[in-house]
């Protein structure tokens, strides 16, 4: 029984978990005026996310999430409004360095209760990278009444060589990523990742052998 | 006296519009950036977007490795080196040093070119 348990939950972590990749990249929103979408996709888990930033520092926007457990018996949907903030920036001579709050609020719907449940998602993310180097840690609650998912990922990686702005920069990318409550796992990411000026595209597979696409577009 | 003096005219405007003529076309005017934080094309082209809807502006390169920004000014105008300082910003940038020079976006891009190779 408490394997029977044990395993959606641990599902549903590798799910949820994978949410906040996507506003740990390169920074969660664009420069201001600009509009940004953002996707997430692996076989639990597809969300799409698209802001606007009004300032500088300020992006308001929406997504969505449909979730699916490793048996397929456990599926959830999240909808949120979402608001983006660059709490501080610190430009250096060849580095730069981040700190961001991410916050959404939507309704969750799921296969094991009925109706939904107002879900809130607060989180932080800070970021350092240079032309070479990337870091970055987040911290995302997920709470509703009667669920708490609270995620937390790593990245680190580098770039295998330095490039043009107008030539294609390929990185090496390691994530972990972990869901209180909900996995006993620690989900491992090696991802390659490729940016060219307004395209950002990751691609990798997991430690449970799940493939994994992310993507970036600034509009 | 009267054939001196059509020649003499004739002479003076003549050169006038050559002279004008010969500056308009090599009189090339850009702004050159230095930037601190910028690391990543991704990111920083943000700042090609915004350089590139200013009116005055020509041409825009972005160099992530010597962290320079140049704009060039389309023929007879002017670039306002505080509207660029601003856009870099806006962009999400800190613009350490500013000057203008006398050389073209391709003249610059070449050079940059060459160095980064």
């Amino acid at each position: 029984m408490k394997k029977f348990l044990t395993a959606p939950r641990t599902a549903l972590a590798t799910w949820l978990m994978a949410g906040v990749a996507a506003a740990a990249h390169a920074g969660p929103m664009g420069f201001r005026d600009s509009t940004m979408a953002m996707g997430d996709f692996s076989p639990n888990w597809r969300e799409a996310w698209v802001n606007h930033a009004l300032t500088a520092r300020d992006a308001f926007g929406v997504g969505g999430v449909a979730m699916r457990s490793d048996d397929r018996r456990l599926t959830r949907e999240f909808a949120e409004l979402t608001y983006t903030r660059l709490v501080h920036r610190v430009n250096g001579e060849h580095s730069q360095a981040n700190f961001w709050f991410v916050g959404g609020a939507g309704q969750l719907k799921g296969n094991d209760f009925t109706g939904s449940k107002t879900m809130l998602a607060p989180g932080v993310s800070a970021d350092y990278e240079t032309t070479r180097v990337y870091l970055s840690g987040s911290l995302r609650l997920y709470r509703a009444p009667g669920i708490n998912h609270d995620v937390a990922s790593v990245r680190t990686g580098f770039s295998f060589y330095e490039t043009d702005y107008d030539e294609v920069q390929p990185w090496l990318i390691l994530e972990a990523r972990r869901m209180r409550g909900l996995s006993e796992k620690t989900e491992i990411t090696p991802m390659l990742r490729f940016i060219l000026s307004r395209y950002f595209v990751e691609v990798g597979i997991n430690n449970m052998k799940q493939g994994r696409f992310n993507f970036m577009y600034i509009f | 006296m009267k054939s001196f003096t059509i020649k003499f005219i004739a002479t003076c405007v003549g050169t006038t519009l050559a002279t004008g003529i010969f500056s308009s076309a090599f009189s090339v005017e850009s702004v050159k950036a230095t930037v601190n934080g910028m690391v990543c094309a991704f990111c920083a082209q943000g700042i090609e977007k915004r350089l590139s809807g200013m009116p005055a502006t020509q041409a825009v390169f972005v160099d992530l490795k010597k962290k320079i920004v140049v704009v060039e000014a389309k023929d007879g105008q002017t670039l306002d080196g505080k509207a660029i300082s601003l856009e870099i910003k806006e962009a999400g940038y800190d613009v350490t040093r500013l000057e203008t020079v006398p050389q073209s976006v391709a003249d610059i891009r070449a050079q940059m070119k060459g160095k980064n190779k």
